[in-house]
């Protein structure tokens, strides 16, 4: 009992000055010439010498590399406005950011290297030495753990906030106003689909999202919900909850008025108060009190969102569908699933990772779909697959390419070989079809929602529209910021052009996908390499029939044979 | 992972060696009003007035209307146009700011006048304004939709704050360093564009749908006169010199060509 209570101790101990040692933020050194050296060798060729985030590779990125003279850091642990802490730059330079150019530097600069180049980047920025107090940092203090009500609540945040009007209704990046954002430097920039973590450029830890979204992402669209610009900023959430009830009326009683302009008058007083600190007054203990009580309800409200947020996204990104993960048909008896069958809920979907095409001119650089999921069923007769991609905008052909004059549309193609690579040595086609071994396509337009045109490739520009079109089920749908698209043929065709299926057998698949609000257009989209796909055979029926049969077969034999053998003695 | 990091290496060495342009057209060219050193507010009496009219010189350019793509029935019931270059009647420019380059003395900021710029119709009102240093700008919402006011100060602290629909009125903390104009935006309604400049002294006008401007209460002396226009941009490379006298009023127009 008493060794017990020591470990305990021991670890409370420990845990504390870990904590202590992980929230202890660390300030860079005076800038040095040993900082531009390092940024000068291992940042410039991006950020430019002078920090412009002019460096020669800097024009084929997007998002574009930081430009360290305008002081505007999108991943920062401080307030609205606040340049960030040094802290917050080493650990961007040491993690990187997902979802952009900029890798992590832990292993191929030394600590004391990021600190260098830390404080160099500083210099590019006036801001940094005219700042006469350390930059106000957002409190994680009071973080509410996640619950399936903190998620309700922030949910309904979500929606009363505006979050959708950029990010979705289920967060996928689809709101009304993603297409036409731009940056601070008029680039074009598209709002995170926070259903992909992975994605997020600064973490998508809970409190990552909490500090996103209180103190904003200078220089983007993404405002900072920081204390007084927040919903009902001074009231307490009972009297939020009752001022919206009237905000939501169409007309009001004296009474009703009488009611909202008092909350009105207290929601003023404490946006005076937050004003009052932010222009550096100072604030008398009254209104500290009435400052730091409005401040309790935001974020309590902003923890419920960060939790909202956190339940949209998967907790890791999934395993490519390879190894143990390769797509796998699932064999089922009779009909297969229409489109919106609760049948594919069973299946767990596949995940194809998505990159830009980069080999072929027009190239992809900045690709915008992610992944395309995919799950599949056959039976005896048919195969079905359900592709499933997220894309932030429904394209169907409206505008058209600059170049080519032809309509930008979104579209998916997959692709299979014509026949099957027998054995592991055998080679598969080249890559989108070369020479010899022509591949399979399967073509399916935003424009023609219920059509699959099959094609026949045999290299990336040589695809031609087969002259017999196989008999293909195709359904298709855009929501939310997702396509499905569902498509069932025959296993076997008579064409000699198709590829046949049969079970058992592994089949090379690959995709195509474009997005035509991306530009994408021919060659320029986003690809998969081959990965392989499985009709499942179904080991139950065969495994009670063949070695009963086997052995009666068998038996029979060695019944005839004994017979046989009688018959011949008897005889001599 | 190790395909990620294959992926993403091969688009990383791809980037660095090839190359496809993406045009950047900044704002980078946005010119700027000259502030004083210092200036020092007191009572004036008997100062002298600077009016005038700005004219846009050039062929009547048509006006070009903004796409509005969403909300529609707040944002697109009227039709709406592009508030960069606006020319009225007899070709007056409006939102032209009309300003006192060099004054270190005069009178102080009218405190008792409301700073209120409207979100109305999804469209900033008015397209330019002028906010005194250390004074509270109010953003207002007509709307009954979501906006966010996107000020893109560099000098002083950028703002980026959403105004919900239900959010009437939104006070912004004052600034304490002069700068500008500033661009506004509203990145829920891409079209939605404004001009915000943070001045030190109250000798700034901008000009109405007549292209007129007036300068009141300045004290008798010799000056140099500046203009700024979003789309003809500013002379304060070669500012008008003007002489006021105690009492007088003089007049200088102005005729803008497209920069």
């Amino acid at each position: 009992m008493r060794n017990k209570n020591v470990v305990s101790l021991l670890i409370l101990v420990l845990g504390t000055l870990g904590i202590l040692a992980l929230t202890h933020a660390q300030n860079a050194p005076e800038a040095s010439e040993k900082g531009k050296e390092v940024y000068e060798q291992s940042c410039a060729h991006c950020h430019g010498t002078e920090g412009r985030g002019d460096g020669a590779a800097a024009e084929n990125l997007l998002p574009q590399p930081r430009d360290f003279t305008r002081g505007l850091y999108k991943i920062r642990s401080t307030e609205s406005g606040e340049l960030p802490t040094d802290q917050d730059l080493f650990d961007i330079i040491t993690e990187g950011m997902p979802g952009s150019s900029m890798p992590g530097w832990e292993t191929a600069l030394s600590a004391n290297e990021r600190w260098e180049v830390v404080a160099y980047i500083k210099t590019f920025h006036s801001g940094f030495k005219e700042r006469e107090a350390p930059p106000r940092e957002i409190s994680l203090e009071g973080k509410i753990p996640f619950s399936e009500e903190s998620v309700e609540i922030g949910k309904g945040l979500y929606t009363e906030l505006g979050c959708v009007e950029c990010h979705g209704n289920v967060g996928r990046g689809d709101g009304t106003s993603a297409p036409t954002l731009t940056d601070a430097w008029n680039f074009q920039t598209w709002p995170a689909n926070l259903t992909q973590g992975w994605t997020y450029r600064g973490g998508s830890d809970t409190e990552d999202i909490f500090k996103r979204f209180i103190g904003g992402i200078a220089g983007s669209p993404m405002p900072a919900f920081e204390g007084d610009s927040f919903l009902h900023f001074g009231l307490t959430s009972e009297e939020s909850k009752r001022l919206t009830e009237l905000e939501n009326m169409d007309e009001m009683t004296e009474a009703d008025e009488e009611a909202s302009n008092q909350f009105y008058e207290k929601m003023d007083e404490a946006v005076n108060i937050a004003l009052n600190r932010v222009e550096g007054v100072e604030l008398s203990a009254a209104e500290q009190q009435l400052y730091d009580n409005a401040m309790k309800v935001v974020y309590e409200k902003s923890w419920h969102l960060a939790n909202y947020v956190k339940s949209l996204m998967p907790e890791e990104r999934p395993e490519p569908a390879i190894g143990n993960n390769v797509l796998r048909s699932q064999y089922i008896q009779g009909e297969l699933p229409t489109i919106d069958d609760a049948a594919w809920e069973t299946s767990e979907a596949r995940y194809f990772p998505l990159v830009g095409q980069i080999v072929v001119e027009p190239r992809q650089f900045n690709p915008t779909i992610d992944a395309v999921n995919v799950k599949s069923f056959y039976n005896d007769t048919e195969v079905v697959f359900l592709f499933i991609w997220d894309d932030r905008t429904y394209t169907t052909g409206d505008e058209t390419d600059e170049t080519t004059g032809k309509p930008l549309e979104d579209a998916l193609a997959v692709q299979f070989p014509v026949k099957v690579p027998q054995g592991p040595t055998a080679p598969k086609p080249y890559f989108l079809g070369g020479g010899r071994l022509p591949v399979y396509l399967w073509h399916w337009k935003a424009s023609a929602p219920e059509q699959v045109t099959e094609l026949t490739a045999k290299g990336i520009n040589a695809a031609e529209v087969q002259e017999v079109q196989a008999d293909l089920q195709v359904k298709s749908t855009y929501t939310d910021g997702q396509y499905k698209l569902w498509v069932k043929r025959a296993l076997k065709t008579e064409d000699k052009k198709d590829l046949q299926l049969e079970s058992g057998v592994f089949v090379p698949i690959a995709f195509s996908a474009w997005d035509g609000s991306n530009g994408d257009i021919d060659t320029k989209r986003t690809i998969t390499s081959w990965y392989t796909f499985v009709l499942e055979p179904v080991p139950s029926s065969r495994r009670f029939i063949y070695p009963p049969l086997i052995a009666i077969l068998s038996f029979g034999l060695l019944v005839g044979l004994r017979a046989a053998v009688q018959r011949r003695n008897s005889v001599s | 992972m190790k395909t990620y990091l294959l992926a993403s290496l091969a688009i990383l060495l791809a980037c660095c060696s090839i190359g496809t342009a993406f045009a950047a057209d900044s704002d980078a060219d946005v010119e700027m009003l000259v502030f004083p050193d210092s200036y020092t507010a007191s009572s004036v009496s008997n100062g002298g007035t600077i009016s005038g009219v700005v004219k846009f010189e050039g062929d009547m350019p048509e006006m070009k209307m903004l796409e509005i793509t969403k909300d529609q029935a707040i944002c697109g019931a009227t039709e709406k146009y592009d508030e960069a270059l606006v020319v009225g009647e007899g070709n007056a420019l409006k939102n032209t700011i009309v300003y006192l380059i060099d004054i270190s003395q005069g009178k102080d900021f009218d405190k008792a006048t409301k700073l209120e710029m409207d979100q109305k119709g999804c469209q900033f009102t008015p397209h330019v304004q002028i906010v005194p240093v250390g004074v509270r700008l109010t953003m207002l919402n007509s709307d009954k939709v979501n906006h966010n006011v996107h000020i893109f100060s560099s000098i002083n602290k950028p703002v980026n704050k959403q105004q919900t629909k239900n959010r009437r009125r939104m006070p912004l903390a004052a600034v304490k360093k002069a700068e500008g104009p500033v661009s506004v935006k509203c990145d829920i309604h891409g079209w939605m564009s404004a001009w915000i400049a943070y001045v030190p002294h109250p000798y700034f006008a901008v000009t109405n749908e007549k292209g007129e401007f007036t300068l009141e209460d300045v004290p008798a002396g010799t000056y140099k006169l500046g203009y700024w226009h979003e789309a003809c941009g500013s002379n304060s490379e070669s500012p008008v010199s003007i002489t006021v006298e105690a009492g007088g009023t003089v007049t200088q127009d102005f005729a803008l060509k497209l920069k």
